[in-house]
């Protein structure tokens, strides 16, 4: 280790991989935004609620199984597939008929269902702050790199990444589900046209990536408070990494996801004081040299 | 035939009610339009407020009112806009017809409707703006402050700070007004009560920034003796619960505003860091004296939960304005502001003032560690410190001085 630290200093390896942890939990909102928007057409500004909604459940399911750790691995099954729930009912119910509207008015409708969700969690849950504890194994840190701690649940993150990543690779690509989806995000009048049922198709990619939102939101909700307008605060930087990778393309959410979260975390390392903009600053470069994004847009 | 009587009746009846009522309500109420966020995370504090707000109202009220009067409210959600809180207000004077404002969580809205205030020649509560611009720069005769505000945290919790052995500060926080406001005034008031102490670095993150962890590992990896973490909202809960994930906590004592407060420390139950340095106006528990059990008690019977320190703004707005419109003699604004200035009452946490010169109400402030207890489920602040009013309100002369 002692030879590596002399090439990359121990602090930045530490910066390194925590950026990479809140690389995940970006990369799986987004992956789920940008899987809507390229298959769907639809920008889902509400993407950001219903994260919030999966937090809020983990903080319920969490508390009704008796607060323990186990409550978190049960929150982790059950709250992405509320949440999941919850999308499936507003597609049937309300985005099904609208697929052929423009994108502005679709961009309206999901904020409006973004208000909606909002004042929704506030009844339920009320204004209070709620707080997931972190999962027992998973408590505390490790030194790490050069004797600095590093928390242990961030390490777990860095674990859950790549497992989402992979099964997002093999859905998209190994099953007909995917290759249909992949083919109606191209044409979806050929795709009707050779005899496949399209509407049930974006039916499934719509829950699929509505689930991502709520997997992302109990992952992160063990590291902060369970508040309203957490909502908010995600959903610009995951529309801001999905731009940057390419509307509609998985793997674009994942270079965006890298790319946001290690320039935030480096980039608090070389200047703290004005760390916030160097995730901004990177988009505004790749913008300026890429218009459509890092990867081939499905638009 | 009978019908149409009938109707005509009914409507003469109903047109009536109209025309009775507001007559009514000029004659026998003293109006309080509130202007708060009731919509978002600004709720957690905001309810509070009105709740402590409603209570002591209803005592008044059963009380026979104020000189015969009963005060009546109305509320308006400026969902943390301050246009739309600027036109609410403008709506609650100009229609509502009502004789006082109050509210806001949202210093930018408790500006828009001071200045508006100001014009209108209307009292103006504020119950939980931070922003020390409210009395000082932009302050005028129409408002009253009713919680603490940045200048006065920073300058409590400097003194308190001063007393401890560290040197090397490291200062973060909340991207945003509150806090730079807030670290500055605890800075230069830090530096002067102990001019060794050394600045080791900044940084600021976002307001509503999820992940601490980079912001922590960098500073961990800075060593300083002490961090003062100048957060706001959510992100109170955020910053402990990534001290504790990265061991923060163990390392480097920090100190946050309102850290030892219940609405930080609850949602945390057992898991919330211990050893945090804070600053909060108020506790449940704390002072243990009869006044304050029985403004708990009170609280709990009405509306099931704890109070936390909006409970306690909220509650003596509605006692100086009973009793400032009592020793005045009659509803009226001028007569209030005379009355006020200066005045005394008892509160849950004893004898609490407006201050004459700037209608700043002089009200306690407590330094203490988050620390566990066996009688509750979620840690409290330990060694808590009063600090009295005297010593951590900026002067007279540094407010006016100030004021344009």
């Amino acid at each position: 280790m002692e030879a590596v630290y002399s090439i990359i200093p121990a602090g930045v390896l530490s910066q390194v991989f925590v950026g990479l942890s809140r690389t995940t939990i970006l990369f799986i909102v987004a992956s789920g935004l940008t899987l809507i928007l390229g298959v769907l057409r639809i920008p889902n500004v509400a993407h950001g609620s219903l994260y919030m909604i999966g937090a809020f459940t983990a903080f319920t399911v969490t508390k009704l199984s008796g607060g323990g750790s186990a409550g978190f691995w049960i929150a982790l099954v059950i709250a992405p597939l509320i949440v999941a729930l919850i999308s499936l009912i507003a597609e049937r119910g309300m985005f099904q008929f609208l697929y052929e509207r423009e994108h502005l008015m679709l961009l309206l409708l999901t904020f409006a269902f973004s208000l909606v969700f909002g004042d929704l969690v506030k009844l339920v849950w009320g204004g209070e702050y709620k707080s997931v504890p972190v999962p027992h194994i998973f408590q505390g840190f490790v030194p790490l790199f050069g004797g600095l701690p590093f928390p242990l649940y961030n390490l777990f993150l860095l674990l859950a990444g790549p497992v989402v990543a992979i099964l997002l690779y093999l859905l998209t690509n190994k099953t007909k589900m995917g290759k249909i989806a992949r083919a109606a995000a191209v044409d979806r009048e050929m795709v009707g046209a050779v005899g496949i049922n399209v509407s049930r198709v974006f039916a499934t990619v719509f829950v699929i990536g509505c689930y991502l939102a709520g997997l992302g939101g109990v992952l992160v909700a063990p590291t902060v408070s369970v508040t309203l307008g957490m909502d908010h605060n995600l959903i610009i930087e995951a529309f801001l990494i999905v731009i940057m990778g390419g509307l509609g393309n998985i793997w674009g959410a994942l270079l965006g996801a890298l790319i946001f979260g290690l320039t935030q975390s480096l980039g608090i390392l070389i200047w703290p004081k004005f760390g916030i903009i160097f995730p901004y600053l990177a988009v505004v470069v790749v913008l300026l040299f890429r218009p459509t994004g890092l990867l081939k847009s499905t638009w | 035939m009978k019908k149409s009587v009938l109707l005509s009746m009914s409507l003469l009846l109903f047109v009536g009610l109209f025309m009775v009522c507001p007559l009514t309500y000029a004659q026998n109420t003293i109006k309080v339009g509130i202007v708060d966020t009731y919509t978002g995370p600004a709720t957690t504090f905001t309810m509070d407020v009105l709740d402590g707000f409603k209570l002591a109202v209803n005592e008044i009220n059963a009380k026979g009112g104020v000189l015969g009067k009963k005060i009546e409210y109305t509320t308006r959600d400026e969902k943390f806009k301050p246009d739309i809180g600027l036109a609410m207000a403008k709506e609650l004077v100009l229609k509502e017809k009502v004789d006082i404002l109050m509210g806001t969580i949202n210093s930018a809205t408790a500006l828009a409707i001071s200045d508006f205030a100001k014009k209108e020649k209307l009292p103006f509560f504020v119950t939980f703006s931070k922003s020390e611009k409210i009395i000082g720069e932009k302050g005028h005769p129409y408002i009253f402050n009713m919680n603490e505000n940045t200048a006065m945290v920073g300058k409590a919790a400097a003194v308190a700070l001063a007393k401890k052995p560290y040197i090397k500060y490291w200062i973060a926080g909340d991207d945003y007004e509150y806090g730079h406001a807030i670290a500055n005034s605890l800075w230069n008031n830090l530096k002067k009560l102990k001019p060794q102490v050394q600045k080791a670095g900044e940084s600021w993150w976002k307001v509503g920034e999820a992940d601490f962890t980079p912001y922590i590992t960098q500073i961990l990896a800075a060593k300083p003796d002490f961090i003062i973490a100048a957060t706001g909202g959510a992100g109170m809960v955020n910053f402990q619960k990534a001290a504790k994930a990265t061991g923060l906590s163990q390392k480097i004592p920090f100190y946050q505003h309102t850290a030892i407060e219940l609405s930080v420390l609850k949602p945390q139950g057992q898991n919330a860091p211990e050893g945090v340095f804070g600053t909060a106006n108020y506790f449940f528990y704390y002072p243990d004296t009869p006044s304050n059990r029985a403004f708990v008690d009170e609280f709990k019977r009405a509306y099931n939960r704890e109070p936390r320190i909006g409970a306690l703004s909220g509650y003596m707005t509605a006692r100086f304005i009973a009793a400032g419109y009592k020793k005045a003699g009659k509803i009226d604004t001028e007569g209030l502001i005379k009355a006020l200035e200066g005045m005394s009452l008892d509160s849950p946490v004893g004898p609490m003032a407006i201050r004459g010169c700037d209608h700043q109400l002089e009200l306690p402030m407590y330094f203490g560690v988050t620390t566990k207890n066996p009688k509750y489920d979620f840690l409290v602040a330990g060694d808590v410190q009063a600090i009295q009013a005297k010593d951590y309100m900026p002067t007279c002369d540094e407010v006016l001085r100030v004021r344009k």
